[in-house]
């Protein structure tokens, strides 16, 4: 079976690959802000683990040469930021943080802007 | 651990501002007739940031921007040798606004509505038909704006003669500015908001860290500690109408585990980049009148509040950064850094409108400022004394 949109060793990730790997800054930050507390707590447990070896991994290669599923395991890293300060810094304030950063806009980034 | 680094000794000096201690009239905050003085006495004679370099990388590129206090839009070129220019976005012909786009590189700029073609110098290149009007070409270019760049950031001045040129007006600060990552910046993160409060209230947030410990329990936990529960800075300083302070840390701050992740990147990053230990690492420099930047190399912000009207404001937030993404750990301690500090702002606009509408209420007649609250202090102090002089020369003028 060949379903895998990620790299190899990455598949615990999988499954969070539709939800998470995102385009765009603002997006990202987003899909947090609109996200329930079961799907960032399950992304950030399968996450937490893989960060360090991910960009590991995506870092033998310059940006622009990545293939379809580093390109996704780079997105799926980048929301992985904005989930874990979510998860992790702002834990049962997380509704109300995100009810205000809601007025914010993302209106610029260089991951945006550069391939 | 490292207990004898986590003592904190103040070494405050808000008393060399000079401005007193007194209660501090509340009608500057919202007051229409106040916000009109402003505009004449500060916004229209000021040097404002307005811009960074890296937004005109080449010759032909320009960005437009809304100065909505002055009730303009001005468009920055970068020409065809490389100078910087500022103009009133105003097609001299009948007044039409030129170029509608936020940004983009080109070597002329045509009017829609007749076809007038403006260099990137501000010449009148071309108009049709013109032999059939009854003025030169040559009175024809667009409009100037005074324009100059410290540190890298863009600078302008809608004063038809400035008093002061732009150095003069930063004093020793142009120095200090031209040391920070700022001035090597090539790219930016930016986020905006809107917000229905006074600028001087909405930047006096982020001049106090006396509402820290209430308003970010959590994301700005590193902030405050016990030695130091309401975050003082270790130092002020003032400086004509800018001030600085110097912000103490938190030695032992409790850091998450991807916050510890990241921030190792990020300062390896600024360390490779040169700022491993740079002189300005913890100043906060406020401009007057509305612009700040932190130079803290791994949260290298500026925080600039365009006032809409006397009770509405826009914000403007840049994390500067030197040389594109160019890995992927790179690109996600950016992601994660901008994160931090974002968090941290999206917790402050409610409380901010909050005292606007108590403010506007006319209830209070003074608020009160405490010591820690001297850079708010400074900036009404400063603000009022250019609105009294601009009062006092227009007064001088009519009685001529």
């Amino acid at each position: 079976m060949s379903t895998a949109q990620l790299p190899p060793g990455f598949e615990a990730l999988e499954p969070f690959v539709e939800a998470w790997s995102i385009k765009g800054a603002n997006n990202r930050l987003q899909r947090r802000l609109s996200s329930t507390e079961a799907e960032r707590v399950a992304f950030f447990d399968a996450g937490r683990g893989l960060l360090g070896p991910a960009l590991a991994y995506l870092d033998r290669k310059p940006l622009q040469e990545l293939d379809e599923p580093e390109e996704r395991l780079m997105r799926l890293m980048l929301s992985f930021a904005h989930v874990a300060l979510a998860v992790e810094v702002q834990g049962d304030d997380e509704p109300k943080h995100a009810r205000d950063a809601r007025y914010l806009t993302i209106t610029r980034a260089p991951a945006d802007q550069s391939p | 651990m490292n207990v004898q680094a986590s003592q904190y000794s103040p070494s405050l000096n808000e008393d060399v501002a000079g401005i007193g201690t007194g209660p501090v009239p509340a009608g500057p905050y919202y007051r229409d007739d106040y916000f009109e003085l402003e505009r004449a006495a500060i916004f229209q004679r000021c040097w404002l940031q307005i811009g960074h370099v890296c937004e005109l990388p080449e010759p032909g590129s320009f960005i437009v921007r809304p100065v909505e206090v002055a009730k303009t839009s001005i468009l920055i070129t970068r020409d065809r040798d490389g100078k910087i220019h500022a103009f009133h976005n105003v097609c001299t012909h009948r007044g039409t606004q030129l170029v509608a786009e936020e940004s983009g590189s080109r070597p002329l700029f045509t009017c829609r509505y007749h076809a007038w073609t403006f260099g990137s110098d501000g010449k009148l290149r071309s108009a049709p038909d013109f032999e059939r009007f009854y003025v030169e070409k040559s009175q024809c270019d667009l409009h100037s704006v005074a324009v100059d760049v410290c540190a890298g950031l863009i600078f302008i001045n809608l004063d038809p003669s400035p008093e002061q040129g732009l150095r003069e007006f930063l004093g020793p600060l142009a120095e200090q500015l031209e040391t920070l990552p700022v001035a090597r910046a090539t790219v930016f993160t930016e986020y905006v908001y809107a917000i229905e409060a006074n600028w001087k209230l909405t930047y006096d947030n982020f001049q106090e860290n006396y509402h820290l410990r209430f308003i970010h329990p959590r994301s700005g936990a590193a902030a405050g500690g016990p030695e130091n529960p309401f975050g003082y800075p270790l130092q002020y300083g003032f400086h004509g109408p800018h001030r600085t302070q110097r912000i103490w840390t938190n030695p032992n701050p409790k850091i998450v585990p991807t916050q510890g992740f990241a921030f190792g990147k990020a300062a390896a990053i600024a360390a490779a980049d040169g700022f491993g230990a740079a002189p300005h690492n913890r100043d906060y420099f406020a401009l007057f009148p509305n612009f700040f930047i932190l130079g803290t190399p791994t949260q290298h912000f500026s925080h600039c509040v365009m006032p809409l009207s006397a009770t509405r404001s826009r914000g403007v937030i840049r994390i500067y950064w030197i040389g594109q993404d160019d890995s992927a750990t790179k690109r996600f301690a950016r992601e994660y850094v901008m994160g931090t500090i974002f968090d941290v702002h999206s917790e402050d606009r409610a409380v901010i409108e909050a005292g606007q509408r108590g403010l506007s209420s006319g209830a209070l007649e003074y608020i009160h400022f405490q010591s820690q609250e001297v850079l708010c202090r400074h900036l009404m102090y400063c603000v009022d004394q250019w609105v009294q002089s601009y009062r006092a020369a227009r007064t001088a003028a009519e009685s001529a």
